[in-house]
């Protein structure tokens, strides 16, 4: 069984953590222990470690409801809620939905507007057998990353003055297509003011050149979880299962075909910021011999721009290469 | 209850429906049986505990275009035990409020869990009537058999049979396609095999694309095989011959070599020319910038203007 053999070694390497195929008993994740979360709602364990929740969980199933309500939004930004739990330092997510406001950039208190509707939806579930509380909002970002941006950390601020404990997800849908991966990020504030003992090192994202000083402003003011998810055994089983019928369109799917603007304004963007790294490169030649730190900064600009051209083409060859195998090596006599 | 459905709606089934079943299901269960408390018990086995299994109800929607139904998704629904019917107020408020997030989407029809249709079905599905003329009964059976291959999800309709002189309402199986989105699809991907979620390297990026591709090969390569094996059967005589399932094969295999079209050829040149071209900007990009940053480190090292005048070297 090289295949076997093969994944294990591939596992081993990338640091996978295999969860264990859950069973029915193990099911109990989706209990809900109302007088212990009571009791933890109390407690308040967050009101003095700003950096107490460190980790998510999202199910099986507010994940795809996610995707699939931010990819339905297109190019506008869409916006929902999420229900679930706490359970020492994770918020657990175990389900989502969609609130009927659009464009929440320009508006901070898009949930005035939503309240109504989030009393009604919260009521039907709660008759419906869904016990949780609202745990967080979710909002997409349609092609410019998974980050949160000013009005993002003023709303989140707010809630997590009001309605703790809360948590801010952004899901990139257009980025999600064209990786073939999921963008998705989950953050918290940090209350007015306060220092984060050591500068976490967060995952480098391409941001375009019209959101940067927006994200360059804010970027310390909150700090991103670590995301896990889990499903139930019945949920493992019939998404096995589920394989059997849609590798068809694992192999019919085209992420190029799809995306061609998205692309396009990246590669726009890029030239962008090449212009305007080398304008500060001129600069800093005709002027005396600065400190070398703006040589650094400079570089590092360079190297940046680097990085995401690197990471469009990857991308793009990734889609032409599933097209050139399945046109030409299988479907061809 | 009769095999097959004479309609000809073809039914489209986005795996989130499948999912929310699955959650409602798994979500009521776990209420009704709490996980025990104390940690001895919990790995005691041997036990069989009296696990209940509750029926779980709700309604699916979606669009109808022409002939094709797409169920996009779903939510839960109130059962009244006594009365045996729906509860009509809750449906009627849960409909509105999914009006106003998803407007194109209306009631097709209704789900519930079991291992099979039930003659009290009917009832609810009669109750249905008057919102959608010809709902559909969505059933998920939630025993996991870990020898099935095929997905324990079945989509009935009714018809009007005659049976015994009386017309009366039965229930008759169709057949359904999975349909999905490409981010429904990379997401559940994503959650089925728990893929590496963080960026990585470009070599973990790669190796994960392929193995996705890889495995829809195999699968392909898996059924071809059996087909192939069949019609083998068929020729020695061991397997009966039928004709309409050779009709199919032989239509299928005429039909490759798939694209041939000249269109088609431009378009694909244009798209590969594309992508070699962005290759190139790339390449160009990393060259010069490898370039900028060795000028500058000749600069530092080769400094013409530093304080102490003239050339020094940097050790």
């Amino acid at each position: 069984m090289d295949s076997a053999i093969a994944q294990k070694t591939w596992e081993l390497e990338n640091n996978i953590l295999t969860v264990e195929t859950p069973d029915p008993s193990s099911d109990s994740i989706f209990y809900y222990d109302e007088a212990a979360q009571a009791k933890f709602q109390q407690e308040k364990p967050w009101a003095n470690d700003p950096h107490y929740f460190k980790r998510v969980k999202i199910s099986a199933l507010a994940l795809l409801k996610m995707v699939v309500h931010a990819r339905s939004g297109g190019t506008i930004e869409v916006m929902g809620l999420m229900q679930g739990k706490t359970d020492g330092d994770a918020i657990i997510v175990m389900d989502a939905f969609a609130l009927p406001v659009e464009g929440t950039e320009t508006r901070v208190n898009a949930q005035a507007d939503a309240y109504e509707y989030m009393v009604d939806y919260s009521q039907t579930n709660k008759q419906a057998g869904r016990l949780e509380n609202v745990v967080g909002w979710y909002h997409s970002h349609p092609g410019y990353g998974c980050w949160l941006s000013g009005i993002d950390v003023s709303t989140q601020m707010l809630n997590q003055q009001f309605q703790e404990p809360f948590l801010a997800v952004v899901i990139d849908p257009t980025r999600t297509v064209s990786a073939g991966k999921v963008e998705i990020g989950a953050f918290r504030t940090y209350p007015e003011g306060y220092k984060p003992p050591d500068d976490p090192i967060s995952e480098y994202q391409t941001i375009p050149l019209n959101k940067i000083e927006d994200f360059g402003v804010h970027c310390k003011q909150y700090y991103a979880l670590d995301i896990t998810y889990f499903k139930s055994s019945l949920d493992c089983h019939l998404l096995d299962l589920l394989w059997n019928k849609y590798w068809v369109n694992t192999l019919s799917s085209s992420p190029l075909l799809g995306n061609g603007d998205y692309v396009a304004g990246q590669i726009s963007d890029l030239a962008e910021k090449l212009e305007q790294a080398e304008n500060q490169l001129a600069h800093s030649r005709i002027g005396p011999l600065g400190p070398p730190r703006k040589k650094l900064q400079e570089e590092s600009q360079l190297a940046k721009i680097t990085r995401d051209s690197a990471k469009i083409t990857v991308e793009q060859v990734h889609g032409l290469m599933s097209q050139v195998t399945l046109l030409f090596q299988i479907f061809r006599t | 209850m009769a095999s097959s459905s004479s309609s000809g709606l073809t039914f489209k089934l986005h795996p989130l429906v499948i999912v929310n079943i699955s959650d409602h299901y798994t979500r009521v269960k776990s209420q009704l049986n709490p996980p025990p408390l104390t940690s001895t018990s919990a790995t005691v086995n041997g036990v069989e505990n009296q696990q209940q299994a509750p029926r779980v109800y709700g309604c699916v929607i979606g669009v109808q275009r022409g002939r094709t139904v797409e169920i996009f998704n779903s939510f839960e629904l109130l059962y009244d035990p006594s009365t045996h019917s729906l509860d009509r107020p809750f449906l009627k408020k849960k409909q509105e409020l999914y009006k106003k997030v998803f407007p194109h989407f209306y009631i097709l029809g209704w789900y519930s869990t079991g291992s099979d249709a039930q003659e009290s079905d009917m009832h609810i599905h009669r109750a249905l009537m008057d919102i959608n003329e010809s709902p559909l009964y969505v059933l998920l059976n939630p025993a996991i058999n870990p020898t099935q291959k095929d997905l324990p999800v079945t989509i009935y309709e009714s018809e009007l049979h005659v049976i015994d002189g009386i017309p009366q309402l039965i229930f008759v199986r169709s057949s359904y396609t999975i349909e999905t989105v490409e981010a429904e699809r990379i997401s559940v991907d994503h959650v089925a095999h728990l893929k590496p979620s963080d960026g990585g390297s470009a070599a973990t990026q790669l190796a994960a694309h392929l193995t996705g591709i890889h495995s829809a090969i195999k699968m392909l390569n898996s059924r071809i095989r059996v087909l192939h094996h069949y019609l083998v059967g068929m020729q020695k005589g061991d397997i009966p011959c039928e004709n309409s399932l050779l009709r199919q094969v032989s239509s299928l295999l005429r039909r490759l070599p798939a694209i041939e079209s000249e269109k088609f050829q431009d378009d694909f040149l244009m798209e590969y020319n594309d992508t070699l071209l962005i290759t190139y900007l790339a390449m160009f990009t990393n060259c010069s910038s490898t370039m900028n940053e060795l000028v500058d480190k000749f600069n530092t090292a080769y400094d013409r203007h530093s304080r102490r005048g003239g050339r020094t070297a940097f050790i």
